[in-house]
């Protein structure tokens, strides 16, 4: 009898083995995948002379803006895990000027209120009841990402912020986002911290700071919190397993690679279920200062206008490597195509609070 | 290997030490204000004695705190026949005065415009920047002309960010400028003399041990400039063409028009990674702007800042220097 079980569970296990996962079997097209997911989407875009945030089904459809407001830039969206607030930052006024501010509203535009002056780069804890921010640098307004010290942390349900414990020694990081057991946050870092630039994991509560030791910027932990996601460089896009229990957690050997060898790929996101990944896809270039509200630097950067840059989609399920300009439907599409300077694309499931 | 003639003035000056240099800069700038009749001063307005400009170089300290060299305008010969193809042909230039900042942009005068700072090194706030974009040495420019209230030279809403040059502010040293000073009035490929003493003025590949050096470290050149032909090269105005020598015009030469996109912009001077023949007064590179990029990781792109002020201007800041 144990000797049939064991056969039968190596029967299984192989079974188990030969059967590639669903996203990889799958022949249906991404988009009509995504038509069928939960999720939504929600990004910045300069439409009508102003950057609003937007949000749209996960195949691209109904897009609809839940800023509108005239006077200030909205960008930045960050939607709480459980899908019900989205975190934002919002520039107002022009130029040296400018003030970039945090805030917070629910997922359908409504209870907008603002957190913090002078803040940036705003990322949710694992539970949804605290938003992480960076502070400016300096009063004065710059566009470049990585002008920030320090780290905050906002308790939504008290209205206190609290200094991340090793706040005096944070300086140049962007892009921080927690992983799944609210233990690290990951990091890019430029030029501060003695180091020349790197991505990190930095202890949520504690003075630990672990290089990573990859290439690129922006990484994004998987809603699990078992792999990372980053941009290897301007036009690649990474996966690769990490373990963020461990005391010391190291990349693993990269899982996914997403290229582009015609434009540029930023910002990836992944969808609540890790099935699928987002990002940011449109030409280099610099800006046009002639559009309000915009500055002048790389297209990736946040605030610069980045003409012909939309949100496409690709699915994270197989390992291997995806060239957007030879991928076929099953495994990639676009989800924007306005061209409006889309970026920063954040899914979610919604839910009413 | 660059072989220049050796000016015999350079040679005497090149054995003066640092201070003696200064006590001579200083004796021929006092000396200029007695007995210089330049007709580029402008009319006092109060009423006496119409200030004039020197006709040698004197120290100048800004009103925030930034030390400059003056240097009074004159016609030289720009280029080199002995050189890469793009330093030729030999031309004569002919330049207004201007001031130039005695040592390259540092960390602490960069985090004083409340900038963030780019560089790679970090640990000494008297390094220079580097790791800066060609827009960013122009912003800290516009930056630091707002602090001591002048209006910024450059446009911040052109896609270029256009140079307004008569508004009086910071703004990037065109290349003429820049090899203007550099030479000091030399005619070879160093002020001080022969090669092997680049080692007494520059910081470069052969002695930098592979990182940027404190400014001042090294000797100045014969017009008071430190680390001109080495630490970090450093931005210029201009666009950078191979053959703009050949087109080039003569009087207060500004490069030729930009292309619009790829636009490559002149560095000059050596740098701590640069080897010796690359530390040359006439040595020439085009490099990309980075604005383009996220992050720059080009660490040898420094640059300083030049302005032109009016006599009466000067004398103020000649008085700040004492």
């Amino acid at each position: 009898m144990k000797m049939t079980l064991f056969r039968l569970g190596g029967l299984l296990a192989a079974l188990a083995w030969l059967t590639p996962p669903a996203d990889a079997a799958d022949p249906a097209p991404l988009r009509a995948r995504l038509k069928a997911s939960p999720f939504k989407i929600a990004y910045e875009s300069y439409a009508d002379g102003n950057w609003d945030i937007f949000v749209m089904n996960a195949d691209g459809s109904e897009p609809v803006n839940l800023t509108k407001t005239p006077d200030l830039n909205e960008h930045y969206p960050q939607v709480s895990p459980d899908g019900t607030r989205i975190c934002f930052v919002a520039d107002k006024g022009e130029g040296r000027e400018a003030i970039r501010s945090l805030y917070v509203m629910d997922v359908d535009g409504s209870h907008r209120q603002k957190i913090a002056d002078y803040a940036r780069e705003p990322f949710w804890s694992p539970d949804s009841k605290v938003i992480g921010y960076l502070d400016q640098e300096y009063p004065k307004f710059n566009v470049i990402d990585y002008y920030t010290k320090g780290m905050n942390f906002y308790e939504m349900a008290a209205g206190t912020i609290t200094p991340h414990p090793n706040y005096t020694n944070l300086h140049h990081l962007y892009n921080p986002n927690f992983c799944a057991n609210g233990k690290w946050i990951v990091s890019t870092l430029h030029a501060g911290m003695g180091y020349d630039h790197a991505i990190l994991l930095i202890e949520a509560h504690g003075n630990k700071i672990i290089n990573l030791n990859i290439p690129g910027c922006r990484p994004r932990f998987s809603p699990d919190g078992r792999q990372v996601a980053w941009g290897a460089s301007d036009n690649e896009i990474a996966v690769a397993p990490i373990d963020t229990d461990a005391d010391e957690p190291k990349v693993g050997e990269w899982r996914v690679r997403i290229k582009d060898a015609t434009n540029k790929i930023y910002h990836v996101r992944w969808s609540p279920d890790g099935r699928f990944l987002s990002f940011s896809r449109g030409p280099d270039g610099e800006g046009d200062v002639s559009k309000a509200g915009t500055f002048q630097a790389a297209c990736e950067i946040m605030g610069v206008y980045a003409p012909g840059w939309n949100i496409a989609a690709v699915s994270a399920g197989e390992a291997g490597t995806i060239d957007l300009n030879q991928a076929n439907e099953a495994d990639f599409t676009m989800l924007t195509t306005n061209g409006l300077s889309n970026k920063e694309s954040a899914w979610f499931r919604p839910r009413v609070k | 290997m660059f072989v220049g003639r050796v000016p015999s003035r350079g040679a005497l000056l090149a054995l003066l030490s640092e201070s003696e240099i200064c006590r001579l800069i200083s004796l021929l700038a006092g000396l200029s204000l007695v007995c210089s009749c330049g007709k580029s001063g402008s009319e006092n307005p109060a009423g006496g004695p119409a200030a004039t400009l020197p006709a040698t170089p004197c120290e100048a300290v800004t009103k925030s705190g930034v030390e400059m060299v003056w240097l009074p305008g004159g016609e030289f010969l720009m280029g080199t026949s002995q050189g890469n193809a793009d330093e030729g042909p030999v031309h004569k230039v002919k330049l207004s005065s201007f001031m130039m900042d005695k040592y390259p942009v540092t960390h602490e005068m960069f985090t004083k415009a409340q900038l963030p700072n780019p560089s790679h090194w970090q640990d000494n706030p008297k390094k220079p920047v580097e790791r800066v974009r060609w827009r960013d040495a122009k912003q800290y420019c516009n930056e630091r002309s707002l602090l001591e209230g002048l209006k910024p030279c450059y446009n911040e809403k052109t896609a270029d960010w256009e140079c307004d040059y008569p508004a009086g502010g910071y703004r990037l040293p065109t290349e003429a400028e820049w090899e203007y000073a550099c030479r000091a009035g030399s005619e070879g490929p160093y002020d001080f003399g022969p090669p092997d003493k680049l080692r007494q003025y520059a910081w470069f590949a052969d002695n930098a041990g592979q990182k940027t050096h404190p400014v001042g470290q090294k000797k100045p050149n014969l017009w008071g400039l430190y680390d001109m032909y080495g630490n970090v090269s450093q931005w210029c105005e201009d666009v950078y063409s191979p053959t703009y020598y050949r087109e080039s015009a003569a009087v207060d030469p500004r490069g030729p028009a930009s292309p619009g996109r790829d636009v490559k912009r002149v560095l000059r001077g050596g740098s701590w990674n640069a080897s010796a023949a690359m530390c040359r007064a006439t040595f020439r590179q085009g490099q990309r702007t980075g604005d383009t990029d996220a992050c720059f990781f080009t660490d040898f792109c420094g640059f300083r800042c030049v302005r032109r002020v009016s006599a009466e201007e000067l004398q103020v800041l000649k008085a700040n220097a004492k």
